[in-house]
């Protein structure tokens, strides 16, 4: 019914509306945030709300361009000693807080612990973790983070616990943002960092305002003033998009289908792939699915090109492992499992399953899940694969994954930063099984081994080639069901110059952005 | 009247409590986990274990609801887990939007709702009360999130006399106020119709038409006055329902209220956020149900409360 609605609404709003004039507001006006940010504090950047609007407003040592490369940050460059041990961070000099603060080494260490400590109840300390003594400061064992020293004023050391070469991909994260010295009560309400815009205003589920600060050290953004409004209903923020009141827009899928082919419409369209990847966890550990032939056969009987072509409007590339075209670590040469049912079906009588298995298929309520997961079901039904659908809200899912009550569960993974690691070690390394987001509950040495020395190896050839070999055996272990790597698609007003659709979702900081005719 | 209030205020406690102890119960034994929505999608089994010991979501069921309800009875509603901000803040800050909103679609259905039954149940059957029964179909089988959309196309999109969402002045509060009120219209019109045509039949009408009165005067302060009971039914029935939040009209116009603030909380389990909402909203339903019994005596002199 409401999918039918959203058609018939992008049909009439695909014949009215475009041409639009330039508006006189000097004011960027974002639609993509769907609910209110959790705070805008770092310390609790979990959400994606908040992790762009942190973006906005605070610098880390390092940071996301929109296309995904790592750029020195608040540290101007760093230097790595020959172990791959000992990060040397050489600061930025001059910068300041907004509140005219300046901003100095040892607010990088402050603000580390107080990411870590129990009491801001942030819940995000992770990525910090691969600092020597930061997981004894989180639990309160020690006073201070062993593995942290800021000599002078400019120079920050830290020193790892065992070598982790992407280290510096992680402090461009919004969570390890810096923060000047005693944040107030209400920080996360009225928030000051060094980024390129200062907080202004937050009315909470409606927008959030922030000015441009002149004085940012890596120039100030060339408008005046961002809005990011909230806009919980897709159709709303197309409305909008429509009458012209905010600049940019997520096309939902049925309006993108519809917009590809109107010729004015096309012209504002825009796309990237996202490191967004869809998959279905298998639980390599209940009844039958713990056998390798089984999880293959669900491959198999599983079309996912024509899934992507009709589901997701074309949205994505089929995958092929966890690993996306766009990142290091890729193998284009790997073919993901063809549709092909007489195999699966071979496979699971193989497996001792003639008469197929009864499975059951968790998937959440939100966006595209029920169709996707309906779509599964049908397929997997001609394998002889009796799929029931646990339809759940997304919290009760994930909680029920984690504990490992699922048997197969769709889900879909936002990286936190663009590395091939990303995929392979929170979704599929044994370390992480449960809370750390392997709910396959896959467990392969080898696999861990080779992600393990991936960690260590400070050379990018190298290291992207043991990611694609650590691929290839959890591919042919199939630990879930591979279906796509989702692809953005952004309409743009034609006055807006300067916007390139981010593939990280912080990555996009609007400086560069302007409004013009 | 006034031992009355104070009777059914002090009738509510037990009401109230009863409110706290299910909700409680309920998300005890619901899945999903706050903590877990707290920490996003990669986490660590010890940073679990100590955002549970933090929040005190390891104490056993009894300890939890002694503490929380002992908050609530100092009035404080606690910090959400999700967010850190006082729940009393949050309520504060956006339920007089949810009034609003709810005040002016309760305003604009009394208003052509009861005009419009009005003018129907004086020419039963004529061209008017057909029109009016057609209108009253449509605002009854359309869908809130359907009407809202609708609204939104024609009224933002294409003839741009309004803006499509959001929240400021009045011009923002047109659209969904109509779209909310929309159902309620459709029923104040039919309840109106039918109470008018009992009360229009009845004798005193034809003596006042006998007297000579304005035709006016007779439907609308001899007829209307008599028919008004079942009509402030409807109307304190709906906006009990509205001001617990209009979920869906909030979200299609992004219309920053209550509604959507306990959605939220919802699907983030944000427990103390929860329990909050529900507890105030509680309040405000048992005094809207007073409010509504008071107003049956305002409008009929012969219902007394002692």
């Amino acid at each position: 019914m409401r999918r039918l609605f959203l058609l018939v609404i992008t049909a009439i709003l695909g014949c009215g509306g475009g041409g639009e004039s330039t508006p006189a507001r000097k004011t960027i006006i974002d639609s993509r945030d769907t609910y209110d940010p959790r705070s805008l504090d770092p310390a609790l950047s979990t959400d994606v709300p908040t992790g762009r609007a942190v973006a906005y407003v605070f610098d880390g040592l390092t940071r996301f361009t929109p296309d995904a490369k790592v750029v020195p940050g608040l540290a101007k460059s760093w230097d790595v000693s020959a172990d791959g041990i000992t990060y040397t961070f050489h600061l930025r000099t001059g910068v300041k807080f907004h509140d005219g603060r300046p901003f100095k080494a040892s607010n990088v260490v402050s603000t580390f612990q107080r990411v870590l400590d129990p009491a801001t109840k942030g819940g995000r300390g992770w990525p910090l973790y691969p600092i020597k003594g930061a997981e004894d400061y989180a639990a309160s064992k020690a006073k201070t983070i062993a593995g942290m020293a800021a000599p002078d004023d400019s120079t920050v050391v830290i020193t790892l616990k065992e070598p982790f070469s992407i280290f510096p991909k992680l402090l461009a994260m919004p969570v390890t943002s810096i923060i000047p010295d005693n944040p107030s009560a209400d920080f996360g309400q009225k928030p000051i960092g060094t980024g390129p815009w200062k907080f202004v205003e937050w009315r909470h589920d409606d927008y959030l305002r922030f000015a441009k600060n002149p004085d940012y050290f890596d120039g100030a953004p060339k408008t005046d003033s961002l809005m990011a409004r909230i806009i919980p209903e897709m159709s709303t923020a197309t409305a909008e998009f429509e009458a012209g009141n905010v600049d940019v827009l997520n096309v939902p899928d049925e309006a993108g289908k519809s917009w590809q082919v109107d010729p004015e419409k096309k012209k504002l369209l825009t796309s990237a792939p996202a490191l967004r990847f869809w998959y279905v966890a298998i639980n390599t550990t209940r009844g039958p699915l713990s056998d390798v032939r089984v999880r293959q056969a669900i491959n198999y009987a599983v079309d996912v090109n024509t899934m992507l072509a009709q589901v997701m409007a074309g949205r994505g590339a089929v995958a092929n492992g966890v690993v996306p075209p766009s990142l290091g670590g890729y193998d284009a040469s790997r073919k993901g499992y063809p549709h092909d049912v007489a195999k699966a079906k071979q496979l699971l009588a193989a497996a001792g399953h003639p008469t197929g298995i009864d499975v059951e298929l968790w998937a959440s309520t939100t966006d595209q899940s029920p169709r996707i997961s309906q779509t599964i079901q049908a397929n997997l039904a001609e394998a002889g694969i009796r799929a029931k659908i646990i339809q759940r809200d997304a919290s009760s899912m994930r909680e029920a994954a984690r504990k490992g009550q699922t048997d197969l569960a769709l889900k879909e993974w936002w990286a936190d930063y663009p590395d091939a690691e990303n995929f392979l070690y929170p979704l599929l390394h044994s370390k992480n099984k449960g809370v750390g987001g392997n709910v396959s509950f896959y467990s392969n040495p080898h696999f861990d081994a080779l992600v393990d020395q991936a960690h260590r190896e400070q050379d990018e050839a190298k290291r992207n080639s043991l990611y694609t070999q650590a691929d290839q055996i959890e591919f042919n272990d199939a630990p879930m069901l591979y279906l796509f790597f989702y692809k953005d698609m952004y309409a743009v007003q034609p006055w807006i110059k300067g916007f390139t659709v981010p593939a990280v979702f912080n990555g996009q900081r609007w400086t560069d952005v302007t409004i013009s005719k | 009247m006034f031992a009355f209030i104070v009777r059914r205020l002090a009738l509510s406690i037990p009401t109230l409590f009863g409110v706290l102890v299910v909700v409680f119960l309920l998300l005890y034994v619901a899945p999903g986990d706050p903590v877990q929505e707290m920490v996003g999608e990669r986490a660590d089994p010890e940073t679990i274990a100590r955002l549970r010991k933090e929040l005190h979501l390891d104490e056993p069921l009894l300890k939890q609801f002694t503490l929380y309800t002992g908050g609530v009875l100092r009035g404080d509603f606690g910090n959400s887990y999700i967010t850190q901000r006082p729940i009393i803040q949050d309520i504060r800050e956006r339920f007089p939007k949810t009034l609003l909103l709810a005040g002016s679609a309760m305003l604009l259905a009394s208003i052509l709702g009861i005009t419009l039954g009005v003018l129907s149940a004086r020419n039963p059957g004529g061209w008017f009360d057909r029109l009016g029964l057609g209108v009253a179909y449509l605002g009854i089988s359309f869908p809130v999130y359907w009407v809202g959309l609708i609204l939104i196309l024609v009224f933002a999109v294409i003839l741009k006399w309004l803006p499509p969402s959001g929240y400021g002045g009045i011009k923002y509060l047109i659209l969904p106020a109509l779209a909310l009120g929309s159902r309620s219209i459709a029923f104040l019109a039919r309840v109106t119709r039918s109470s008018m045509l009992d009360v229009l039949g009845g004798d005193f009408v034809r003596t006042a038409r006998a007297k000579g009165l304005k035709e006016r005067v007779v439907v609308v302060r001899h007829a209307l006055r008599n028919a008004l009971i079942p009509i402030i039914t409807v109307l304190g029935l709906d906006f009990g329902y509205y001001l617990t939040g209009s979920i869906l009209t909030e979200t299609i116009f992004s219309w920053p209220g209550l509604g959507r603030y306990v959605v939220n909380a919802i699907t983030r389990r944000d427990l103390p956020a929860i329990q909050g909402s529900v507890l105030f909203l509680s309040v405000v339903f048992v005094l809207v149900n007073l409010l509504t019994d008071l107003a049956y005596a305002k409008a009929d002199p012969r219902v007394a409360y002692s």
